[in-house]
């Protein structure tokens, strides 16, 4: 059995342990998280259908309109971004001929674009196109409201160049727009409208047919324009080898594996840890194991309800047990890490400050906070669903820890589109549960930490830290920066992270060329005969 | 004044008590009463006395103990959490058996003062009856989920919806019986002598009507614990944190393969006190009523 | 029939606008501002008193508009259009299932009344009326697809393969529906050839010393059959529910998983025309029978 762990000097934030088995059974060899290996093998053969399980129906294949995982994992194939990550988690040009020239005092952003990149309508991309992009961005995606508040004006300069110009100096400006999750898509100017009725983006694959309940299917651009660069994580040359790509939404979990296993599936995302053994001892089927691939977080209703009170709040996070809610979870520690820091030791970000108040299940300290508090027994409202089995398990440890606190609990489980629904009327929740990968940029995610977020924090102690931390530049300063911000969560609890996961995905032995990143693509991938 | 009685109680007390201990006798000398009755007394003790019977408490978690398949302390295995899935097969006969005997309570009264009203008032017949032939061409399963989506997932509302679910067909067995009922001579006399029209209705046509009701109730009940697992299981009905045999299967399906145990003595449980009561009310049926067999 | 189907609609337009939550505000969704949504909700009618939005709502349906679906942005005809399929197929086999296990056996328990087949099958047909559908389609997925591999696990097919590609998909499922459904057949065939047997043209047979076979397979099967015609109506009903819950369990993108999603989205145009359908659908049915039944039966008079 051969084992090859990606050890990368590099920030670890998006750093993925690529667990590969292929050598041992059929004698294929797999490209790791970066191109370590890339010469010595063959590039997989082209052409072919990929049946992609996913967890769900997108609610929407609109890019910019939401912040859900699989929306971006499947638009990410038709619309692409002006800048996106490698493998090491840096920020590469992707449509933008270079990385952006700015202004000695932060403020003006000028970027340069590619020449002669052609959407899937045939034309070539503009400036103009990329203008009415970000704007549209800006004006509707939640991520793009945030950032435009930053920016003073957005404009093109000629047909190749456009320029940002900001209020004041924002350090995290770049890696927003190279962010595929509710993401600054560039879209041909022609093709914008609200709802968007039209997908035309620049990507490798084209959108073909969206049959709600069935698939999404996407098939090959032929009129692609790659980049020269090689591969490398998001970024680099991409090249369609499947003709067609289908996005099967398999909401059950067991039926995604089972599915894997028996061949009708050439990808399964998000599986339950459980089934990791019976992948790995299946011959055509491959298990992927991306490390640390996320964290679940709690989300607290900081304007309504009973947690609208601070010390309440501070109450849940003494109550809850980390470790008890990964491993209810997770199951094998294999899986996950109960880490208080929100970024790992070896990364920049790194910081203990406020980790003291990370929660072990302390009820009788909780309790005492809980009276202290003048807790008037009105219940709290939890959100979860099943969608993600590990929410609704999480979910039922932090009932039980909220419980022994002397906190009254009401349950509430829905269908995941239904919490993403409710989550934005603070009468309807306290607290509901959620996930997010883990990003190479803090303030990227959660998105409590912007403005207008579920939740609905703000406070004098979080505007002071962040706009510290997003007007430094320099990164050896940010990271110390970054410890104030970590502070403040702990200390005003909009939002508990939980800890760190790992995800297990299943892949098709055949199915080549894969390369593991939180959201899954498939350019540059093919299928054996 | 004892003559009034007389002629309006028919069939006369002493022939009653006796029809009832011949009834009773008959009953269970029928191996299928007496064997469904025997199944339908096991669940009802599991339900009324569970936390007795139970090794574990059923929302206990035990996170090292998750998936154990059944075998030493752990009779029919633990689930992804680490609780004893007996004792949640137990604690859930309790809920599940609640819901379906509120269920049959609320639509056996509701279904029977329709049932009366239409069959007894010839003005209310049709109204009344193309409401009930409206509820009643909705599939039942169909009508529930719209209804739960309506009122909201909850046990309240599951039960809500199922009773509105089976008013209507005890409405319309109800009505067949009082029109047969009403025709009858100690009925007019009772009328002729000026009793009440509440009088008559609740003594006089509804103790005559009671067998194909009670059939019915019993045929309800098993449908009621039967639509109860499938809503839980869609996700529509009682709250998964709830250990009835419907969440139980929905939420052991995904480990199905490693922990089939999960979903079969859940099911098992589902089918003991559904063909329980379906043995009792078939038994019922065929003694009260021969001529119900081919109505119901 | 006219005024069921008329009591139908309006019941189904008042259940599903008693619904908590502004339709307009699900549609537009996170960012919507409260001008937004007001400017829709009048675009929709939905400022107007209920009765005008009802007498609104039963015009459009006269046009044979359902409405558009909120979460899936398009006309709810065509999203049960495309839905149809699986659900006619599915419902279609299991209802043969369940005739080729009702009828044979019902026929059988008939003629040996009282014997230990009777007591079988009634028990056997007891025993499908008490086994939840979804419980019975996960144990048999387990056991043939997963385990045996024999069938595909879940879904539809890829799309744009050929038909019987698709229908191989379905063979779990209808047996599952079928199995479970054929207990009302049963017993209805049973019932209905016990008073057949007992007839007097039967009796005449008998004493003209017809032998036992003829007698039951020439003289009285095809009178016990004619009532069991009715039973399809019913079956129709119970098939249609159990279809909802057994697509769900595997997957099948048809009308039944539609429906749910619906619940699950609160998709209420979308649960609406499903709701009229479905019951539109039973309703006919049942004239189709009853004008069947006028047909080959003829003692019926209406």
């Amino acid at each position: 059995m051969l084992r090859i762990v990606e050890k990368s000097t590099l920030p670890r934030a998006l750093r993925l342990a690529v667990v590969i088995r292929g050598l041992r059974t059929l004698g294929v060899a797999v490209v790791a998280g970066t191109c370590l290996c890339a010469g010595a093998i063959a590039a997989p053969p082209k052409g072919g259908a990929a049946n992609l399980a996913m967890i769900g129906e997108p609610q929407t294949l609109d890019p910019m309109s939401s912040t859900a995982d699989l929306v971006g994992t499947i638009m990410q194939h038709v619309y692409e971004l002006l800048y996106t990550y490698d493998a090491n988690s840096n920020v590469v040009p992707m449509l933008a001929e270079s990385m952006p020239a700015v202004s000695r005092d932060g403020l003006v952003y000028t970027i340069p674009l590619r020449k002669g990149v052609k959407f899937h309508n045939g034309k070539e991309m503009t400036s103009a196109d990329v203008v009415a992009s970000l704007q549209r961005w800006m004006d509707m995606a939640p991520r793009g409201k945030a950032v435009a508040k930053e920016i003073k004006s957005l404009e093109a300069k000629g047909p190749n160049t456009i320029v940002i110009t900001l209020n004041r100096p924002y350090a995290p400006l770049v890696a927003h727009l190279a962010l595929s999750n509710g993401f600054a898509a560039i879209m041909a100017k022609d093709s914008i409208a609200t709802p968007l009725t039209q997908f035309i983006g620049t990507g490798p694959y084209m959108f073909k047919e969206r049959r709600p309940d069935q698939y999404v299917q996407l098939v090959r651009f032929d009129g692609y324009s790659a980049r020269s660069e090689p591969a490398s994580g998001y970024g680099g040359k991409r090249e369609a080898l499947l003709d067609e790509l289908r996005f099967i939404p398999v909401p059950n979990a067991n039926t995604r594996v089972e599915g894997a296993l028996s061949g009708q599936y050439h990808f399964a995302d998000v599986l339950p840890v459980e089934s990791y053994a019976r992948l790995e001892s299946a011959a055509n089927v491959k298990p992927v194991l991306t490390a640390p691939f996320g964290f679940p977080y709690l989300v607290l209703n900081t304007k309504q309800g009973p947690l609208a009170n601070v010390a309440l709040r501070r109450a849940v996070q003494a109550s809850l047990s980390n470790a008890d809610m990964l491993g209810a979870g997770f199951g094998d520690p294999k899986f996950y890490s109960a880490d208080a820091n929100h970024y790992a030791k070896n990364t920049p970000f790194y910081s203990t400050a406020g980790t003291e108040s990370y929660g072990k299940g302390d009820a009788k300290r909780a309790a005492a906070m809980v009276a202290a508090a003048k807790y008037d027994g009105a219940p709290i409202k939890i959100l979860t669903s099943q969608q993600y089995d590990f929410h609704y398990r999480m979910a039922l440890v932090m009932a039980e820890n909220l419980k022994a606190a002397g906190f009254k609990v009401d349950m509430q489980v829905v269908d995941w589109s239904t919490l993403i629904q409710r989550r934005n009327d603070p009468a309807l929740w306290d607290i509901y549960i959620t996930h997010s990968a883990v990003l190479p940029e803090p303030t990227l995610t959660p998105p409590q930490l912007g403005d207008g977020a579920p939740g609905w924090w703000s406070s004098p102690a979080k505007d002071a830290a962040l706009a510290a931390f997003n007007a430094e530049a320099d990164p050896k300063k940010r990271a110390a920066l970054w410890g104030n911000v970590q502070a403040v969560v702990f200390a005003e609890v909009p939002y508990i992270r939980v800890g760190n996961f790992n995800s297990v995905t299943a892949r098709a032995a055949k199915l080549d060329g894969y390369v593991a990143m939180p959201w899954p693509f498939f350019w540059n991938t093919g299928l054996q005969k | 004044m004892s003559a009034t009685d007389a002629a309006t109680q028919a069939p006369p007390a002493p022939t009653r008590r006796r029809a009832a201990s011949v009834i009773w006798r008959k009953l269970f000398g029928r191996r299928v009463v007496l064997v469904g009755a025997l199944m339908l007394a096991i669940v009802a003790v599991a339900a009324l006395f569970a936390p007795w019977l139970t090794p574990y408490d059923p929302t206990a978690l035990r996170i090292l103990d998750r998936l154990q398949s059944p075998r030493g302390a752990h009779w029919f295995g633990t689930d992804e959490l680490g609780r004893d899935v007996f004792s949640r097969v137990i604690f859930g006969a309790r809920y599940s058996l609640m819901i379906g005997a509120l269920v049959v309570a609320i639509s056996v009264t509701c279904g029977a003062l329709l049932g009366l009203a239409a069959g007894y008032f010839r003005k209310l017949d049709g109204p009344i009856m193309r409401v009930v032939d409206a509820l009643m061409s909705f599939p039942d399963i169909l009508l529930a989920i719209a209804l739960v989506a309506v009122l909201g997932a909850s046990m309240t509302n599951v039960i809500i919806a199922l009773s509105i679910v089976y008013t209507p067909r005890v409405a319309r067995v109800v009505r067949a019986s009082t029109l047969v009922v009403r025709e009858l001579l100690f009925i007019e006399a009772a009328q002729a002598l000026g009793v009440s029209t509440w009088r008559i209705l609740l003594l006089h046509i509804l103790p005559n009507i009671a067998s194909p009701i009670l059939v019915q109730a019993t045929f309800i009940f098993a449908y009621a614990v039967l639509a109860e697992a499938g809503l839980s299981f869609l996700g529509v009905g009682v709250p998964p944190a709830l250990p009835t045999w419907g969440t139980m299967i929905a939420s052991g399906q995904q480990f199905a393969h490693q922990a089939i145990w999960l979903v079969v003595f859940p099911g098992f449980a589902i089918i003991l006190s559904a063909l329980s009561l379906q043995m009792v009310g078939d038994g019922l049926r065929d003694l009260l009523d021969p001529k119900l067999r081919k109505t119901l | 029939m006219a005024i069921v189907m008329l009591i139908v609609a309006t019941l189904v337009f008042f259940i599903t606008r008693l619904a908590p939550g502004d339709p307009a505000a699900v549609m537009l969704g996170e960012q919507a501002t409260a001008a937004d949504i007001a400017t829709l909700r009048a675009s929709y009618g939905l400022d107007k008193p209920l009765p005008v939005q009802f007498a609104y709502w039963l015009g459009e349906l006269a046009r044979g508009n359902l409405g558009q679906s909120i979460f899936l942005q398009r006309p709810v005809t065509q999203a049960l259009a495309e839905r149809a399929e699986p659900t006619f197929f599915l419902t279609l086999f299991a209802l043969g299932i369940a005739m080729l296990i009702g009828v044979p056996l019902g026929i059988v328990a008939a003629v040996w009344r009282g014997r230990w087949v009777d007591q079988a099958f009634s028990g056997f047909a007891m025993l499908g009326a008490s086994v939840p559908s979804f419980w019975l389609g996960l144990i048999l997925m387990q056991i043939f697809a997963v385990g045996l591999g024999w069938f595909p696990v879940a879904g539809y097919g890829d799309p744009g393969v050929p038909l019987a590609d698709r229908l191989r998909h379905l063979v779990l499922p209808a047996i599952v529906l079928g199995v479970v459904n054929s207990a009302l057949i049963l017993r209805f065939t049973r019932a209905s050839m016990l008073d057949v047997l007992g007839e007097d043209h039967i009796r005449t047979a008998r004493a003209k010393g017809v032998t036992e076979r003829r007698v039951v397979l020439h003289h009285a099967l095809r009178n016990a059959l004619i009532p069991v015609v009715t039973v399809l109506g019913l079956t129709f009903a119970l098939l249609i529910g159990g279809a909802i819950v057994t697509e769900t369990v595997f997957g099948l993108p048809g009308i039944g998983n539609l429906v749910v999603s619906a619940v699950l989205r609160r998709d209420y145009p979308v649960i609406q025309g499903a709701l009229l359908v479905i019951a539109g659908l039973y309703v006919l049915i049942n004239l189709l029978i009853d004008l069947l039944y006028l047909a080959i039966d003829p003692r019926v008079k209406y």
